[in-house]
């Protein structure tokens, strides 16, 4: 549905993305996970038409978005990073703008209008003036408004950004159903957990370039991630090393110890030596591979840095 | 065409929900009109410029005299710059626009006046002003009336006092007591001799308009038009910077995410910006005609100049618009533009208090030929051939700007694609 070859774009001195390449397929989700100023936002920028890239070519449902570039917005929903709402009208007033701009009208305009409202839950404060909406509610009309038309393509510009726990699941619940009926998205996110939770694909970008996309198990077996153990007691390094040979030792301590295991059986056989041995061990604590970890893994820093 | 309505119905619905802004820029002209018209209209303790008029005296005698002592003498003084010329300079000096008015004393004046004969002042008033020889006029025909009713009044004792003078002697005390004495119940006839006046003023305007103002003059009418253009000017900025609010809310480049084209968007924007501030100026006029009383004249020419007049403003401010970045540099600019445009064009001083080469300068301000057609229609009620060129210039200002603007917002808004 989406295809993105070669994209590059630059800001004066600043090289904003580089060589960027994917592909999205009809019905996914495709996560777009990067820190602030990686390039999430300008390439969903350069997808929508809003930005021209320097090079590097851009195809929705087959058509290219430089010359196509009417016809692709037509079948494209933008969800923007900032509530782009006018907060003087109603939010149904709101909708009838936004949808009126995509050729909608009349009977058919109020019918979506009423359906898109109920999807976001936000049917009874309708008729109630934007301005005196929570941010939560702010951010499901903000979305709203992009699925008004029945977009086949819809792109999400970090469409939970500072709202609370309880709201955002609520907005991942409709993307995720959204995407059910048929529609392909693209969201980009700093959330690990969100694009976790929601994305069947992942690309993750930093510094204008993608380091790596492709399922979370894809992912994670890229950057030869395994699982964190740590297991604390009363022992010594003396102990404990001949009995963890050929294991990845991440912290060697009197008394603590923290280890990479790469898979399941690995795992059980360290710590049946280790049992086996009468190591007096008290706890022992595994952390699954995570996002997180291939991030920092692919990086070098955190998400939030 | 659908997609430039609802822009247009949007932005109309966002500033009725939310029109403190757009009332504070329609309280700018009413106070400005209101206070300025109290100051100078009524009290007029601020010093008025003075009106220079040309006084040619081809009589030399007494009733001449008291004319001239009267135009020159307490209040008037500080309002009129009497110069004495001879006839012909006194055309020559009007014919190049160099004082409101001539006034001309026929050679025969006092003895007519002195001899209870008619006579006649003659009055030339300047064509390029509209509103000092007005009051010029006023104040000459009120002179008339008080020494035409004066001598009806006083005609038995000023033959007296004549004959006393032509054998050259000064009247006794007992004379000066009988004078006095006849002349106390003639005062009390004076009402019913100033209806029907021995000296007649007879006025013409070299170039005169087709109709003549009717009524009396109306001070608000003279200050409105300014105020009115500062305040088209002032909510003309106020709709045309939604442009930059919206792009810095995030919802012009949602606009632009959808199957729009730039045109579409910029035609919005000016049509809707010039609506709003269309409604305020007739809402203007409308305030203009209750509270202040001011006969607007000729319905549909004023329509068309108001009309010109806010494509004027608005293009303007759509041009302006495709350079200002941020709402800050709005901020910075733009009342800047704005006080200089309308003090060159006589907005704030009016254009006949302004200095000759203030006055030149005028002419080069869109905010004159708005501020003079506006005067024209309203004060003297001038139709279509009195306010032409004003309709062309506004017009033709509107057009280009309107032109240079969207072409300039254009690459504003859409450059960075």
């Amino acid at each position: 549905m989406i295809e993105v070859r070669g994209l590059a774009k630059s800001f004066g001195d600043v090289q904003a993305l580089s060589g960027v390449d994917f592909a999205v397929g009809e019905g996914e989700i495709f996560g777009f996970l990067g820190p602030n100023g990686a390039g999430k936002t300008t390439t969903i920028s350069i997808i929508a038409g809003l930005l021209g890239a320097d090079s590097g070519t851009v195809r929705v449902n087959g058509m290219d978005i430089a010359k196509d570039g009417t016809r692709v917005r037509q079948i494209l929903g933008v969800v923007p990073q900032d509530i782009a709402l006018y907060e003087e009208l109603t939010a149904r007033e709101n909708l009838h703008f936004w949808g009126g701009l995509y050729g909608l009208a009349g009977k058919k305009l109020r019918g979506e209008t009423d359906r898109v409202l109920e999807i976001v839950g936000l049917s009874d404060r309708a008729d109630d003036p934007v301005r005196e909406y929570s941010g939560g509610m702010k951010r499901r009309l903000n979305l709203s408004a992009g699925l008004i038309h029945g977009p086949k393509v819809i792109l999400l510009d970090e469409p939970t950004l500072g709202i609370d726990p309880q709201a955002r699941l609520n907005i991942l619940d409709i993307i995720r159903n959204g995407v059910s009926g048929g529609m392909t998205a693209v969201y980009t996110t700093h959330y690990l957990e969100e694009a976790e939770k929601l994305c069947s694909r992942i690309a993750i970008i930093d510094h204008g370039k993608i380091l790596a996309q492709g399922t979370l198990a894809e992912l994670v077996m890229l950057a030869g991630e395994g699982s964190v153990v740590t297991v604390t007691g009363a022992f010594s390094s003396a102990q404990v090393s001949p009995l963890l040979k050929g294991i990845t030792v991440e912290h060697f301590g009197d008394g603590s110890l923290r280890m990479m295991i790469p898979g399941r059986s690995e795992l059980s056989g360290a710590l049946g030596r280790l049992f086996s041995a009468g190591i007096p061990i008290e706890d022992v604590s595994i952390r699954e591979p995570s996002l997180e970890g291939v991030f920092m893994k692919l990086t070098g820093r955190e998400l939030r840095d | 065409m659908r997609k430039i309505f609802l822009i247009v119905r949007k932005d109309m619905k966002r500033r009725l929900r939310s029109p403190v802004s757009v009332i504070c820029m329609l309280l700018i002209p009413l106070g400005l009109t209101l206070i300025v018209g109290l100051v100078f209209g009524r009290h007029g303790e601020v010093e008025l410029s003075h009106i220079k008029v040309l006084l040619a005296d081809n009589d030399g005698g007494m009733a001449a005299n008291f004319f001239k002592q009267g135009m020159k003498q307490g209040k008037l003084a500080e309002l009129i710059d009497v110069v004495e010329v001879d006839s012909a300079e006194g055309l020559s000096l009007m014919n190049r626009g160099k004082a409101s008015a001539l006034i001309e004393i026929p050679k025969g004046f006092t003895s007519s006046v002195l001899d209870g004969k008619s006579t006649q002042i003659d009055l030339v008033k300047n064509p390029r002003e509209s509103f000092l020889p007005m009051i010029v006029e006023e104040i000459t025909g009120t002179m008339t009336v008080m020494i035409g009713g004066a001598v009806r009044v006083f005609h038995e004792p000023i033959q007296e006092t004549r004959s006393m003078l032509a054998a050259d002697r000064w009247p006794t005390p007992d004379e000066l007591a009988g004078l006095l004495a006849s002349a106390g119940p003639r005062i009390a006839l004076v009402k019913d001799y100033v209806a029907d006046t021995l000296i007649t003023l007879t006025s013409r305007t070299d170039e005169a308009p087709a109709e003549k103002p009717a009524g009396t003059f109306n001070f608000f009418a003279y200050i409105m038009p300014g105020s009115i253009l500062i305040g088209l000017l002032f909510i003309s900025e106020i709709t045309m910077r939604d442009i930059l609010r919206e792009r810095e809310a995030g919802t012009l480049d949602r606009i632009f995410a959808g199957p729009v084209r730039s045109a579409h968007v910029i035609a919005g924007k000016v049509l809707s910006a010039f609506a709003i501030t269309l409604a305020s100026c007739l809402l203007l006029i409308l305030i203009g005609r209750i509270a202040f009383s001011i006969e607007w004249g000729p319905p549909l020419e004023l329509f068309a100049l108001v009309v010109g007049s806010i494509l004027m403003c608005v293009g303007i401010m759509a041009f302006l618009f495709g350079f200002i970045k941020s709402e800050r540099g709005a901020d910075a600019m733009l009342p800047v533009v704005i006080i200089v445009i309308c003090i060159f064009g006589g907005a704030m001083f009016p254009y006949e208090v302004m200095g000759p080469a203030m006055q030149k300068a005028a002419r080069f301000s869109p905010a004159f030929w708005v501020i003079d057609g506006l005067k024209l229609v309203s004060i003297e009620k001038a139709g279509w051939g009195g306010i032409w060129r004003h309709l062309a210039i506004v017009y033709g200002i509107g057009a280009i700007t309107c032109a240079a603007g969207a072409a300039r917002l254009r690459v504003r808004l859409t450059g960075q694609k």
